[in-house]
């Protein structure tokens, strides 16, 4: 690549459209159709309740790692905390349909906003402080709270302690259970990765990516960086919470070992890590690969043992391997092919606004 | 006419080190002002607290009267004040359009910007008019990290110009650019001055900055020395003296001659040494034909750039040789080099007659090389004793250990007397001394000595001066980096000058000291005439 | 809460904080050499206790000198693991990733201490386990008085070696200035991996005395470590005379408020003093700021 200037200072002359080239767009959209046509039919045709039910875990967890990545993987610190919301959430739609007596069923799912707007305004006195220190403080200062939350559920009274709290018993028939919950994790789901999606392409997420790359100098162009990270936090807090109340719904009650459990902050991670790390597409597809993997892995192994051993291992191998996760290393290879085809020798392909996040 | 951006008696210290002593700066409204001075004398650090990087106790930064003294960056840049960095920042994994969106966003609560979309089709065309201005337009969607590093600096730019700030603060905007490109970068700022911009730069490249600037302060040891025009600057005798080191001045030639050795003031750099029969003061040294180290078509650098090309270069058995040339001219990359510290892409290095290139420090320190790095390279934790105990890491023999440690205890009596004071805690003069004792300690026949006058004050360095031809009068050969190259030089028996990383001139030191074409290296072709 | 219920509740801190203050050390040493942050800490303590119990239950060997083999084998995990992974990791974003990567050892480590001894919950016995002697009104347990007394003796051994040895004399240098370090003729990287081990091999004297005073199944590791996390923070990382002082601190008020109010909310302490201490000086209670130059 030549210096500009080196020849012609107005060698940068001739116009380049404002817009990426708009080049397969339309198989996107098709791509996206497509795989919400397989989502919404797969109850359909997989009507097993075995089957059903991971492919709802799969959701919740593509609900959870997709939020999670808002805020750690468009502003790179890393949050271990998030199991915080998750619970708080189910304690939230628990205790609020508890005390407001709404019955089993549809009016539960009505509550779920209500246990996001609670995991939300957690967020925000845990982003205060956690927010004030430096990158690796912030990762320990996360778990640290997580912990604070996990001993309270454990101990207050209002969470009904070690026995947790039951949720009203939803009317669904037995054949049919799985089915509404699976319905609305989709739309959740649906809805939190527009947000991602919106997120990573408005002013708001350049300003997170920018924090990501070079806060000070982020600072330095006048990104309030402390509000846009506090905001970023609590907007990653919120689907999450929603995903806590619908999951523990799901399985009628909710305890403290499993609505704080530290191994949730974990897979979260390694799903994002897994996909691709500040990308829209990566925690999506990482949570779909290793939750449903993970499912298949407890039912194969009944030991827990050699189930924890292997998530390890794996967990290790795609940190060590892959750092950059498989959507943005696969996006590095199709570029490579695609300016190898297009581009003879020496010249660079325009590569897209949005694949740039690795 | 009052100054737009107006700095009055600013004072900030790193460690006991005076980074920015009472400083003032009057940057004039629609003027091209140009900032210069040696290294260390304050330029980056007066950048970083104008624009709120640094904060400071003492002084006051104020904008068209307003005091905006301790101000965060981001409000400086709302007030319109924007900077780059010496060291390129760029968001290195966003495309060149996304970095040059994020400054767009000025007057607007993050919940509307969480709505609204990265750059609106105005603010893009903005943007790539701008990319336009500087040049580099075509790579608009290139990721920043694929940039090389002279559009790097025009991306840095032009990512500042879509917020429209009134004021520009460049560090280093020609730094480490080829000159083709400096050119470019000449016109685009004057380009931007007739559109009405106030532009401050940072420079070493004097030829850039005296063709440039309408205005220029001189900055040495953290103060303001001179403001004037360029023709004002240049011919004032001052200044050259800021750059090559102030001997020709009277009063400091009094002060220097006073710190002979036994007279040097124990204030500032403990005990000195007294004078001691075994060690004369040495008369100039002989040059001799035998090389110690000889460097052959040596070419280095970091990650993909090379620094060093094709240095070929010897030292004599014996000498002190002294390495000047302007910043950034590959003098410290040199030492790197030579103690395995970084290794040579192509060439080869001997030493006596062993080849060194591509072993690790540690063996090339056991054949007998010691490296002073440039400033801060003691364990400012561990205590004075300790400090120079850990230069005899190697050595196993204890009572070899404590004989060195003895005689080096003679030489510099700070090591004895402040034995168990944290080297952190002392000055810079006294820190250099523990440095040579650390590097005494395994008896090298070569030093590689960097820039040891750094951050002194005249006393203190003329001390260290004879410190180090005390060192060569025991029979070290001595390889120095100075920038301050008169009295590196003057001390010297050899010098060597090094330009963009390619040998320019070699010869004894008094040659090259007298050699016309030294003063231009320094302030541009224009000076031979001037002066 | 009388008086003296006051007094023993220090005691028990003081003591039960000599042994969290050991452990949080070598976390503590293994971040100021590495700028690794261990996750797997907590398990691996939990791992030395296991071995402890193997050791006296089917082999034999008691608690202390079973330590003979449980220190040099922790010793040679931690090298192992400093190695294989830690040493991998790039400059760049290298604390962070260090969390993920500890993490993962740690459920690996997880996986197999519960293949190997399930997942119910046991102690550590000996003879002197339960019983105590009664000294100036307190009573103090054996185990407790064992415990402080090994962390108080290993404590000084690493300040001895830190300060006083040529090799502590290496750490402290890499850890101070690398650059200087290498132009001096240390081998960096051996005086980091040595390191790592060391700060490894005492969790295999905490894991004893924890697994002897308190209960614990291989789940115990997250309690652990998130209590060692708050007391290093709290220290200031890197320093180990820090988390000395931190550990004592926290135990001891974990102590007093288990007797004044409740054991159950006792743990809440420990983190509530991390928040506060974090609102007010983000860099810890005796953190250092970092030296930075542009």
């Amino acid at each position: 690549m030549s210096e500009p200037g080196s020849g012609a200072p107005g060698a940068g002359m001739h116009a380049i459209p404002a817009q990426p080239p708009p080049a397969r767009r339309a198989p996107v959209l098709g791509a996206i159709g497509v795989t919400l046509a397989v989502f919404a039919a797969f109850p359909v045709l997989f009507t097993d309740p075995t089957t059903t039910s991971i492919a709802f875990f799969t959701l919740i967890f593509m609900i959870s790692a997709t939020a999670w990545n808002i805020f750690s993987g468009y502003s790179g610190y890393l949050a271990l905390g998030h199991a915080v919301f998750f619970g708080s959430g189910a304690y939230a739609v628990a205790m609020s349909a508890k005390s407001w007596h709404v019955a089993g069923g549809w009016p539960v799912f009505a509550l779920l906003p209500f246990g996001g707007l609670i995991a939300g305004a957690i967020a925000i006195p845990v982003g205060l402080v956690a927010l004030r220190t430096r990158r690796h403080t912030f990762v320990v200062v996360t778990i640290a709270i997580f912990f604070i939350f996990q001993l309270a559920a454990t101990n207050f009274g209002f969470t009904g302690g070690t026995s947790g709290m039951l949720f009203p018993i939803a009317p669904f028939s037995a054949a049919n259970y799985n089915q509404p919950f699976y319905y609305v994790a989709l739309a959740l789901l649906v809805a939190t990765t527009f947000v991602s999606w919106s997120v990573r392409r408005s002013r708001f997420g350049l300003q997170l990516l920018a924090i990501r790359d070079d806060e000070d100098r982020a600072l330095g162009l006048g990104v309030k960086t402390r509000r846009v990270k506090l905001g970023a936090f609590v907007l990653s807090a919120v689907p999450v919470g929603m995903a806590g109340g619908l999951y523990f719904y799901f399985v009628g009650q909710v305890f403290p070992q499993f609505a704080f459990d530290p191994l949730f902050d974990l897979a979260l991670a390694l799903m994002a890590f897994l996909g691709g790390l500040g990308t829209v597409a990566g925690p999506l597809l990482g949570a779909l690969v290793l939750e449903s993997l993970q499912q298949y892995l407890t039912q194969t192994f009944s030991s827990d043992a050699i189930y924890l051993i292997a998530y390890g291992v794996l967990f290790l191998a795609v940190i060590l391997i892959l750092p950059r996760g498989v959507v943005p290393s696969i996006a590095t290879l199709v570029r490579r092919r695609h300016a190898a085809r297009s581009h003879p020798a020496g010249t660079m392909p325009e590569p897209r606004l949005r694949e740039t996040a690795a | 006419m009052s100054p737009l951006i107006e700095v009055a008696g600013v004072s900030k210290a790193y460690g006991g080190v005076n980074a920015l002593s009472d400083c003032d700066l009057e940057v004039h409204e629609g003027q091209v002002n140009g900032l210069i001075g040696p290294n260390g004398s304050g330029k980056t650090t007066l950048f970083n607290v104008i624009t709120g990087y640094e904060r400071i106790r003492h002084g006051k930064v104020s904008l068209q009267g307003a005091d905006i003294t301790n101000t965060t960056p981001d409000r400086v840049f709302g007030l319109g004040i924007g900077r780059t960095f010496q060291l390129t920042r760029l968001f290195m994994r966003l495309s060149v359009l996304e970095n040059m969106l994020v400054a767009t966003q000025r007057h607007e609560g993050w919940l509307r910007s969480i709505v609204r979309r990265a750059g609106s089709a105005q603010e893009k065309r903005r943007a790539l008019e701008l990319l336009d201005f500087v040049g580099i337009t075509r790579l608009a969607h290139e990721p920043a990290g694929n940039l090389s590093y002279g559009q790097r600096k025009l991306l840095e730019l032009a990512s500042l110009l879509v917020a429209d700030p009134a004021i520009l603060l460049l560090d280093e905007p020609a730094g480490g650019v080829n000159p083709t490109l400096i050119k470019h970068l000449a016109d685009r700022i004057r380009e931007l001055n007739r559109s009405g911009k106030t532009i401050v730069v940072v420079e070493h490249n004097m030829e850039f900055v005296m063709s440039l600037c309408s205005r220029i302060t001189v900055l040495s040891q953290g103060r303001a020395l001179v403001s004037g025009t360029p023709a004002e600057v240049r011919s004032d005798p001052a200044v050259l003296d800021a750059y090559l080191g102030g001997e020709d001045d009277p009063s400091t030639q009094r002060q220097l001659a006073s710190v002979a050795p036994g007279s040097a003031p124990a204030a500032t750099v403990g005990t000195p040494p007294a004078a001691s029969p075994r060690f004369p003061r040495p008369s100039p040294s002989e040059p001799r034909d035998d090389a110690l180290l000889r460097l052959r078509n040596v070419t280095a650098g970091y990650g993909g750039g090379d620094i060093l090309k094709d240095v070929t270069l010897d030292v004599p058995r014996g000498s002190i040789t002294c390495v000047v040339g302007p910043n950034g001219a590959g003098k410290s990359t040199l030492m790197a080099t030579i103690s395995g510290l970084l290794r040579p892409r192509l060439g080869d290095i001997r030493f006596g007659h062993e080849v060194i290139s591509g072993r690790t420090p540690k063996r090339i320190l056991a054949s007998g090389i010691a490296h002073i790095p440039q400033a801060h390279s003691l364990f400012p934790d561990m205590t004075v004793r300790q400090n120079v105990e850990m230069g005899a890491y190697t050595i196993s023999d204890r009572a070899l250990v404590r004989r060195r440690l003895a005689a080096v205890e003679e030489l510099y009596p700070i090591v004895r007397d402040r034995a168990h004071v944290k080297a952190g805690s002392l000055s810079g003069g006294q820190q250099r001394l523990i440095e040579f004792a650390r590097c005494l300690m395994l008896d090298p026949e070569l030093i590689l000595l960097d820039e040891p006058s750094m951050g002194l004050d005249p006393l203190t360095r003329g001390f260290v001066f004879e410190m180090v031809q005390q060192m060569n009068a025991r029979g070290k050969t001595i390889l120095l980096v100075e920038q301050n190259a008169r009295a590196g030089l003057k001390l010297s028996s050899h010098g060597v000058v090094l330009e963009n990383g390619i040998v320019r001139l070699t010869g004894s030191g008094a040659e090259v000291l007298a050699h016309p074409e030294i003063g231009a290296l320094y302030l541009g072709g224009a000076v031979a005439t001037a002066g | 809460m009388t008086l003296s219920a006051f007094a023993q509740a220090v005691v028990d801190g003081v003591l039960t904080g000599g042994v969290y203050a050991l452990m949080a050390a070598g976390l503590t040493l293994i971040f100021g050499v590495m700028d690794i942050i261990n996750i797997a800490q907590g398990i691996m303590v939990i791992l030395g206790a296991y071995l402890s119990y193997e050791l006296s239950a089917h082999v034999g060997i008691g608690l202390l000198p079973g330590l003979l083999l449980t220190v040099p084998a922790m010793f040679v995990l931690g090298v192992a693991i400093e190695f294989g992974f830690m040493r991998r990791l790039r400059d760049q974003d290298r604390t962070q990733m260090s969390i993920l990567v500890t993490y993962a050892v740690a459920i690996v480590i997880e996986g197999i201490v519960t293949a190997v001894a399930g997942v119910d919950y046991v102690q550590l016995q000996a003879s002197y386990v339960n019983s105590s002697i009664h000294m100036l009104g307190f009573y103090l347990p054996d185990i407790y008085l064992i415990g402080f007394g090994l962390a108080v003796a290993l404590m000084a051994g690493l300040y001895f070696m830190l300060y006083r040895t040529k090799f502590g004399h290496a750490v402290r240098a890499s850890l101070q200035n690398r650059t200087a370090a290498d132009l001096i003729g240390i081998d960096v990287s051996r005086v980091r991996t040595i390191s790592v081990g060391i700060g490894v091999a005492v969790t295999a004297v905490g894991g004893m005395v924890f697994g002897a005073t308190n209960a614990f199944n291989p789940n115990t590791g997250y309690d652990l470590i998130s209590r060692l996390l708050a007391i290093v923070i709290l220290g200031g990382m890197g320093s180990i005379g820090g988390a000395m002082g931190a550990a004592i601190f926290l135990l001891v008020i974990n102590d007093v408020v288990a007797v004044w109010w409740s054991p159950t909310w006792a743990p809440l302490v420990y983190f509530a003093a991390l928040v506060v201490v974090l609102s007010v000086r983000p860099r810890g209670l005796f953190g250092r700021a970092a030296v930075r130059a542009q």
